[in-house]
């Protein structure tokens, strides 16, 4: 089926991916309660789903391992097969694979050559604990019929565009009897694969009159495909006696066989292309025949076989037979009985009518039914949530365009400034700023509901734990039960995306190093099974997320140790340390290498790449740990991270903004609570001593801090990880919202800044990294 | 213009009877499962009756089987024949399909050509199966 518009493309992927990413969901969950018929026969119906889309296109490789995927599950879910950690391994496996050949449909638009055998023996894989013989097998006993005898004749038959070297002539004679072994001959051939072409003719001359047994099969079939030899052997595997294949050879066969009948295959072909319809009319209409036979048919279903039978008449192209066989229903009696007496009657997809009287002449037949709207009553339907997919680039770009409106919109009361002051419209400038706020207010209201479309649940990276969880417990033979808590949580796409790898790397030091192995544990007098667990929750506009393994703990000795071993810190130092102090050390650059990670049994691998990708997105990490008893470490992460709320403040004569997240307050301390120290400052602030740092002297900016008139010097407060410090600045002013954009080109390299951002009166306002310039 | 309701939980499924049904001249609607296709059914103006029912087996909430026996009870489905497309090619399926009161049964992926024959025979639709049946036979790789 070459039907691969590009429409139906996207659907699909869009769907399989929804689809594997159930399934994956799906298969950890069953895993943990294998029982639960609900979850799968649900786990069930989306590899079903799946298998049902592929087959759609010609995806064979796809359809082969997911069509053996669903075969396993239907095995699984009618309790003949118990579900078990291998099986979980084959269909986790498989869905992988599948997933990596979405990928590649997605880019390439097709799948492969490659993918076959890969895909062959993942079905094998999976087949095998079906425990019956994987198709392969069954491929490899061909049909005693051979590929390289001599063509048949009739294939000159055939116009010359089918008879193209290697194609695959089939001649498929059913079985007289084969409609009692449940074959449908007409159904097998017209589903041969790369079928180009299909003639049906009578075996034998039909039987006429009583002699005729119409549960006899009487067919000849004859196909050409375009399909490899191995994939028809296979599609007609259970049948092998019955067919004969041949290969188109090289040369074309017209010389040797130059049938007279050459100008033929026009009139044949038009005589066969009326068999088919009247082929299918006639199987469609045995169909209603075997329906109304069924004991218990329902008064409906009778209903609507008659107005079947009707439609089938009408397309048999006969007007005086569809009157005769319209004029006879009309008068027989309701029921079943009847209306099958009266359809055995005729053929109108035979080859040849034998139509007779109506058997029996009855009462006209009464109107159907209409018993009135009970059911109709309840017609105010309400429908779920109406959920439309969009796509990421069209979300990003509103997003981009909201920040240039808010850009804009700052413009607006410089303008009102510039009308007072530069042209004297005081009135003017007044109504400028009224419609300003009334902009103002819209444009705050847009970002917000952009943003909220943006929200992801963090449900959404917490998926990929469990198979991480899963597959590293297994590797590490440790037993570890993930508990996730607040999946439904959200925050900004962004966020959330950066949070991924943090996190995994998190869960992988737990798994590597906090949790131990189950004899470890239950000598501790720990239960064997520990538990991971992550939860999420919002606190006002903040995300805090929660990773707490009951593990041993950092061994703080071990670290200190290793902190001093690397020079991070002298000795004297890190014995005055307390634990929780200790602990923090792993966060230090270059706290952890290679060779380090092997022993030391607890965290430290990479924390400062963890807290480094964290505080890129504005949050903040914590580490707590107690030895025996497991680590929990604290991520707080900013909902959205789209608009960025800053600080003007003033040095060296320039504005600077300052992230308001990193600011704690702002103080004006007079001069001489300043307290200098050899070339440090410091200050008392709420009973604590903060450190001072001249802002301008950081940037290279050669100004004093000025004092305001009443002696005091501007002292903004930032917190930088676990401690405050405090920048000497100019003078404050206000708040702006802005959209960060990071330093690009040959700025990137520059230290000191998170990036820069347009104001309303088109200047740009760098941004500080304050822990940069620290 | 004949009517067809679509039911199947599959997006692209949905998408792909659309496509053919719809190039076909047949005007589509769709539901998403059984219940679905219920309250489709009872909530549709009488002066624009589904005329074909597409269904599939494997649904959420409401399976293809369930839908059909409980279509078969009201009055606005008693008429309607039922063509059930589904990937299950177990006879017994097939048998089950029967016995819920679908009068035709086609295994998915049903091809386009015999997918509209079918539905135009079973919506009487005579040029529509004749044209069917000839691209199905143009050699043209249905």
């Amino acid at each position: 089926m070459s039907l691969n518009s590009t429409e139906l493309l996207d659907q699909f992927i869009l769907e399989a991916r929804e689809c594997l990413e159930n399934i994956g969901h799906r298969l950890l969950d069953v895993e943990k309660s294998p029982s639960d018929t609900g979850l799968l026969n649900d786990l069930f119906r989306q590899v079903h789903t799946l298998k049902g889309n592929c087959g759609l296109f010609e995806f064979k490789a796809l359809e082969h391992v997911v069509h053996a995927g669903e075969d396993l599950l239907d095995r699984i879910r009618s309790g003949q097969q118990r579900y078990n950690p291998e099986i979980a391994d084959v269909l986790l496996d498989a869905m992988d694979y599948t997933s990596s050949l979405i990928d590649v449909i997605e880019s390439q638009g097709k799948l492969p050559d490659s993918a076959q055998e890969r895909s062959r023996h993942l079905a094998q894989a999976l087949r095998r604990h079906l425990g019956e013989p994987a198709p392969a097998a069954v491929q490899s006993a061909p049909p005693a019929t051979t590929a390289d005898t001599p063509l048949p004749d009739w294939i000159g038959l055939a116009p010359p565009e089918w008879r193209e070297s290697g194609r695959i002539v089939v001649r498929y004679r059913p079985e007289a009897d084969c409609f009692f072994k449940g074959e449908d001959p007409w159904r097998l051939a017209s589903t041969t694969p790369g079928l180009l072409h299909l003639a049906v003719a009578p075996d034998q001359p039909w039987a006429s009159g009583d002699a005729f047994d119409c549960y006899v099969c009487n067919l000849d079939l004859r196909l050409v495909s375009e399909a490899p030899l191995a994939e028809i052997e296979a599609h007609f595997r259970y049948v092998p006696e019955q067919m004969a294949l041949w290969r188109m050879p090289d040369a074309p066969p017209e010389p040797a066989l130059a049938p007279p009948a050459a100008a033929a295959p026009a009139a044949e072909r038009s005589c066969v292309q009326m068999d088919l319809m009247n082929t299918r009319l006639q199987q469609i209409w045995d169909d209603q025949r075997r329906l109304l036979a069924r004991s218990g048919v329902s008064a409906g279903t009778v209903a609507s076989v008659r107005q079947t039978l009707t439609h089938l008449l009408i397309c048999r192209d006969d007007p005086p037979l569809i009157a005769e066989a319209r004029a006879a229903l009309g008068r027989i009696a309701p029921g079943p009985v009847p209306l099958a007496q009266w359809a055995l009657q005729y053929r109108p997809g035979g080859t040849d009518m034998d139509i007779e009287g109506p058997g029996q002449a009855a009462a006209s037949v009464p109107a159907p039914r209409r018993e009135g709207g009970t059911a109709a009553e309840d017609g105010s339907t309400e429908r779920g949530q109406k959920v439309l997919k969009v796509s990421q680039d069209k979300i990003d770009r509103l997003m981009e365009l909201i920040g240039e409106m808010v850009v804009a919109k700052n413009a607006l009361p410089y303008l009102a400034t510039r009308a007072e002051s530069l042209f004297g419209q005081r009135e003017l400038a007044r109504e400028i700023k009224a419609q300003y706020s009334v902009i103002n207010r819209i444009a705050e209201d847009m970002q917000h509901a952009i943003m909220q479309v943006r929200m992801l649940p963090v449900g959404i990276i917490f998926q990929r734990f469990g198979r991480l969880v899963r597959d590293l417990s297994k590797k590490l033979g440790k037993d570890v039960s993930l508990v996730v808590e607040g999946e439904e949580t959200e925050a900004d796409k962004n966020v959330i995306e950066s949070l991924a790898d943090p996190l995994i790397h998190i869960l992988r030091n737990s798994l590597d190093h906090g949790l131990e192995t189950p004899e470890v544990r239950l000598a501790a007098g720990k239960p064997a099974q520990g538990t991971l667990r992550v939860s999420a929750r919002q606190e006002g506009d903040r995300v805090m997320l929660t990773i707490h393994d009951d593990g041993a703990g950092i061994d703080t000795d071990r670290v200190r140790l290793k902190a001093i071993e690397r020079g991070l810190i002298p000795a004297d130092r890190a014995s005055t340390l307390t634990d929780a102090e200790a602990v923090q050390l792993v966060f230090l650059p270059g706290f952890s290498t290679s060779d380090a990670i092997s022993d030391l049994s607890g965290r430290g691998v990479g924390m400062d790449v963890v807290r480094n990708a964290v505080e890129r997105i504005n949050g903040q990490v914590e580490l707590e740990s107690v030895r025996g008893q497991g680590t929990t470490v604290r991520l707080t992460l900013p909902l959205s991270m789209a608009v960025t709320n800053v600080m003007m403040i003033e040095a060296g004569r320039r504005r600077f903004g300052v992230p308001m997240d990193l600011i704690v307050e702002t103080v004006r301390v007079p001069a001489e609570d300043i307290h200098h120290f050899k070339r440090s400052q410091t200050t008392v602030l709420r009973g604590r001593i903060v450190p001072l740092r001249s802002l301008s002297e950081l940037l290279g900016l050669d100004n004093e801090a000025r004092m305001n008139d009443d002696g005091e010097l501007a002292v903004l407060v930032v917190r930088l990880g676990s401690e405050n410090i405090g920048l000497l600045v100019d003078n404050f002013h206000g708040t702006s919202d802005i959209i960060l954009k990071p330093l690009e080109g040959v700025l990137a390299g520059i230290t000191g800044f998170a990036g820069t951002a347009l104001m309303g009166d088109g200047s740009v306002l760098m941004i500080l990294n304050p822990k940069e310039l620290v | 213009m004949k009517n067809i309701l679509v039911v199947d939980d599959a997006a692209t499924v949905r998408m792909y009877h659309r496509k053919m049904l719809g190039d076909a001249g047949w005007r589509i609607e769709e539901a998403v499962n059984g219940l679905e296709a219920l309250e489709r059914v009872m909530n549709q103006p009488p002066e624009q009756p589904f005329d074909l029912y597409v269904v599939d087996i494997n649904m959420p909430k409401m399976d293809g089987y369930t839908f059909v026996r409980e279509l078969r009870r009201l009055p606005q489905g008693t008429q309607v024949p039922v063509l059930m497309v589904s990937t299950e090619a177990q006879p017994q399926d097939a048998v089950a399909a029967e016995e819920a009161g679908a009068n035709c049964y086609l295994i998915k992926p049903a091809k386009p050509q015999d997918l509209v024959l079918t539905a135009a025979l079973l919506l009487g639709d005579g040029p529509a199966a004749r044209r069917a049946a000839d691209a199905q036979l143009q050699g043209v790789r249905a």
